[in-house]
């Protein structure tokens, strides 16, 4: 056991930059600051029942939703619902909610803009994290412009050139609207991950005989994999979880959850509320599973409060 | 103005382990004493300074000042200054605020402040950099810093958590004189953490060397060279030559014949500890025969290595001296340098 | 970038396909001059404001809160990362089934006997003042600055506060001049994007908003979808406003961020 602390160092703060965190970084402190001596119980009392408060209140606005969706009849002013039934459900995952087609529809944008913003990534945070170059710091800024500026004004303007270049109402268009919010996010995590990489394993693969493709295969593409994942879960996400953009460019013929989802809302909050636990399934599950991949741990994921 | 510090059977245990980080140890520091704990990393030291601050709490035994237990009294009211490994120098204020930091938290005024920062500043020898930044200063300056930051508030112990290991080398004997120094000028009874044992000869009035929790020997920096306590000590400190044998007497009977030891040792079976330095070459005194296997040429020395038996022997002797193939040689070993150490099942 | 600038272009009333090809500043002048614009326009500065302000602060407070957590220390930080995935539009509609005057909250307080009836209980959703979109944005961006403050502080903190210590520094004074310093860069840049987003969103308003006054984005939403197409430019130009004014605060944010590491002493 290491009596000094380990601190971990050497990573550029990307964080203080746009709150988005490098793939490796932990929460969790092995040995956490001791309490000061003295009234040790009772302080800890307090503690355990701020953390029991806040949790309750973060999972609070789950339980109205859960109980939506399996109800038959809920109305004022039972706390629970009165009837339970599996209707929503049963709608919702059956032929004539369109639910199936709106999923087909935003798993296939989401997994396109995760895999294309990606690539697009690849060269961009590398050349961001490696080289110096004049005009840096303006690409960075450039870069960040997308992730403060609101989708709405961009879709809006957009959208007419879009109907100009036949894009408007389709697949390919939507996801390349999606593509405008993700890709920055993608480069910066990219550029942090690439930052710390070191070339030197690819000179010496070079040396060893390996060409550019194989490099990049074996040794690069590797190396920043666990970044990468991130990088294509938080594009996958915020393109899942997109509705103003979808809903301009896509001009409802492209239907997306997001989009179900606001149409029931106001109608039948049973169904409403089924489909927004159906719609976030996909994202916890992935969520789980790249922290898991990344560290065997609970890691955070950090920066996917836009979506 | 400072005090005697005890330990206690100091022991720590952290949460979910069951080995202690430190296990029971017991020393005393005089009043305006340099001790360095001195051992490898891992060994508890940085825990044991850490309880001394009150910045950990025990597990079992006790911490005292004075002969008055300090246990309940939190790090923040306790008169004890830190210094890191690192300078750990708040990036968000100048040096002299960084210094006068100490001094703010008591309420002392600006003006009274501002002289004390300079006098300390004077007394780190870095006068004038009050305005500058953290991050314009070198390793070495910062380090400076950080120890007229915890000096300013006149504690009563002074700890130091290895704060030379991340300089190199000549500025290291640099900081080492200034902290002798100024130790001894103010007389603060200090505890200094290494695990350069060059270092802690160097500077400490006092070692106490730490492996695995315990402490296995605590004393003048030449009795750890000349009367090492166990093989674990002797080891850490460089010696390479471990002869079992038996006592009786004052003899010292071994594959490398009868010796005559020069101190009074349990009779019965020992290992006999000999340094490199202790071995010279030709005959008289405790002389035996060994044969050279080969040699090393360092410039300042020469280094061999010799079988005895099945024994096998390192020493150094000066340059001159050159021998070629496997010859048999006398060494001689004075009796003065002899010392037995009990033989042990298991070594640290 | 392309896409504001068109947008840009026909806010000022430019649009070739429809054979508009001046330049005219006439939109600007339209929305200058209505009295809704400007109500939208002060309530999206209220929503963003409040909401990144509280949200700070909460966030802070839980941070720490979980920092100096040393049991169940995996649980708590799983839950209070629990909602950084889930999408605001759910968000939203979650808020709407607990605030809403015939929600889970109202209901508890009917049982509890604190209200009469629905109506009893205080608009939260669809309401003046948009406490419901508040809420929201405060549920998920306590998270998301959170998250991003507890990795500051694991990163290094705990060193520093165990000097402060060693210098006499009590719980309070270390927060302020120690920990509060410290983690001052990771809350400033999540805070600029939590404010620009409050701003800027569509979604949430959009569901748990009254008609009037409508955010901005609504408003913008409204005009854009208007069946008479002279709005189109207006709802270009509140587009325009929208990322003028958030650009605005990102620049504001970013000079006050240097100035005030420089200068704190």
């Amino acid at each position: 056991m290491s009596d000094e602390q380990n601190v971990t160092g050497g990573q550029r703060n990307i964080t203080g930059e746009t709150g988005v965190m490098p793939p490796d970084t932990r929460l969790d402190v092995e040995d956490p600051p001791e309490a000061i001596p003295g009234p040790k119980a009772k302080r800890h009392i307090g503690r355990y029942v701020l953390v029991v408060l806040m949790c309750f209140l973060l999972l609070l606005p789950f339980v109205p939703l859960i109980f939506w969706s399996i109800s038959h009849r809920w109305f004022f002013p039972t706390i629970i619902p009165d009837e339970l039934s599996d209707r929503a459900w049963s709608y919702i995952l059956s032929d004539r909610s369109g639910v199936v087609e709106g999923l087909l529809n935003s798993l296939v944008i989401a997994i396109l803009v995760a895999v294309l913003a990606a690539a697009i990534g690849l060269s961009g945070g590398r050349a961001l994290g490696l080289y110096r170059f004049r005009g840096k710091r303006i690409v960075e800024l450039v870069l960040l412009a997308p992730v403060i500026v609101p989708a709405i004004a961009v879709s809006m303007g957009i959208q007419v050139m879009f109907i100009r270049y036949g894009l408007a109402d389709t697949i390919p268009g939507v996801v390349l609207v999606h593509l405008i919010p993700t890709i920055p996010y993608v480069v910066l995590v990219l550029g942090a991950v690439f930052a710390n990489y070191d070339t030197s394993y690819e000179e010496q693969a070079r040396v060893l005989g390996a060409n550019p493709l194989r490099v990049f295969l074996h040794v690069t593409f590797p190396a920043v994999l666990p970044g990468l994942i991130v990088a294509a879960f938080f594009a996958f996400l915020i393109s899942w979880s997109e509705y103003i953009m979808t809903l301009l460019i896509g001009g409802g013929i492209v239907v997306t959850l997001p989009l179900l989802l606001f149409d029931f809302v106001g109608s039948d909050p049973s169904v409403a509320a089924a489909l927004s636990l159906f719609f976030i399934a996909p994202a916890i599950v992935l969520m789980v599973l790249t922290s898991r991949y990344l560290s065997g741990d609970q890691s955070a994921v950090g920066g996917i409060g836009r979506a | 103005m400072s005090v005697t510090v005890e330990l206690v059977e100091l022991t720590k245990i952290y949460k979910g382990t069951t080995d202690p980080s430190v296990d029971g140890i017991s020393m005393t520091i005089e009043k305006g004493q340099l001790v360095a704990m001195l051992g490898p990393s891992g060994c508890g030291k940085t825990t044991t300074m850490k309880m001394l601050a009150g910045l950990l709490d025990p597990t079992a035994g006790d911490v005292r000042f004075d002969g008055e237990s300090v246990i309940d009294i939190p790090a923040e009211k306790r008169q004890v200054a830190m210094v890191f490994q690192k300078p750990l120098l708040f990036p968000h204020m100048s040096i002299g605020d960084n210094v006068a930091f100490g001094l703010r938290m008591r309420g002392v005024d600006k003006k009274t402040r501002k002289k004390r920062v300079s006098e300390m500043m004077e007394l780190v020898r870095l006068p004038g950099m009050e305005e500058r930044r953290p991050g314009q200063l070198s390793g070495g300056q910062e380090q400076r810093i950080s120890l007229a930051r915890a000096l300013i508030t006149e504690p009563e112990i002074l700890l130091l958590d290895e704060p030379l290991s991340q300089l190199d080398a000549n500025l290291r004997i640099e900081m080492r004189d200034l902290i002798r120094q100024i130790q001894a000028e103010l007389g603060i009874t200090s505890v200094f953490v290494t695990h350069d044992q060059e270092e802690a000869v160097m500077l400490a009035d006092r070692i106490a060397l730490m492996l695995a929790g315990r402490i296995q020997q605590d004393g003048l920096p030449q009795d750890f060279y000349e009367q090492p306590a166990t093989q674990a000590v002797a080891r850490f400190f460089g010696t390479k030559n471990f002869v079992p044998g038996t006592v009786s007497g004052m003899s010292f009977e071994s594959v490398l014949g009868t010796l005559q030891l020069g101190h009074e040792h349990p009779a019965g079976e020992g290992l006999l500890v000999i340094r490199q330095e202790a071995i010279e070459i030709g005959p008289g005194e405790n002389s035996f025969e060994a044969t050279v296997q080969r040699t090393m040429y360092l410039g300042t020395h020469v280094r061999v290595w010799a079988t005895a038996g099945d024994v096998e022997l390192q020493f150094t002797v000066p340059p001159g001296v050159r021998h070629e193939g496997e010859q048999t040689i006398t060494l001689r070993l004075p009796m003065a340098q002899t010392w037995v150490i009990p033989v042990e099942d298991r070594i640290l | 970038m392309g896409g504001l600038v068109l947008g840009f272009l026909q806010s000022l009333d430019y649009m070739p396909l429809i054979g508009k090809n001046d330049f005219s500043l006439d939109a600007y002048v339209a929305i200058f001059n209505d009295r809704v614009f400007w109500a939208s326009l002060w309530l999206s500065l209220r929503i963003a404001f409040i909401s990144t302000a509280i949200s700070i602060v909460l966030a802070v407070g839980t941070a720490l809160l979980i920092y100096h957590t040393e049991r169940g220390r995996r649980v708590t930080t799983f839950i209070y990362q629990f909602n950084l995935p889930i999408p605001h539009i759910v968000g939203a509609v979650a808020m709407l089934f607990l605030l809403a005057q015939g929600g889970l909250l109202s209901r508890i307080a009917f049982a509890l006997g604190l209200t009469d009836s629905p109506g009893d209980f205080p608009a939260m959703t669809n309401d003046r003042g948009a406490v419901g979109i508040i809420a929201e944005y405060v549920w998920k961006e306590t998270i998301f600055i959170g998250v991003v403050v507890l990795a500051a502080l694991a990163r290094g903190v705990g060193d520093y506060e165990d000097l402060a210590r060693t210098l006499g520094a009590g719980r309070w004074k270390r927060f302020w001049h120690v920990i509060l310093p410290l983690i001052t860069p990771a809350i400033v840049s999540t805070s600029v994007i939590v404010f620009a987003f409050g701003f800027g969103a569509f979604e949430v308003p959009f569901l748990l908003g009254q008609p009037f006054p409508s955010a901005l984005p609504v408003l913008a939403y409204n005009a854009f979808t208007d069946v008479d197409l002279n709005a189109r430019s207006q709802a270009m130009a509140i587009s325009m406003v929208i990322a003028v004014i958030t650009a605005v605060a990102v620049l504001a944010y970013t000079w006050l961020s240097r100035r005030y590491v420089r200068s704190e002493s």
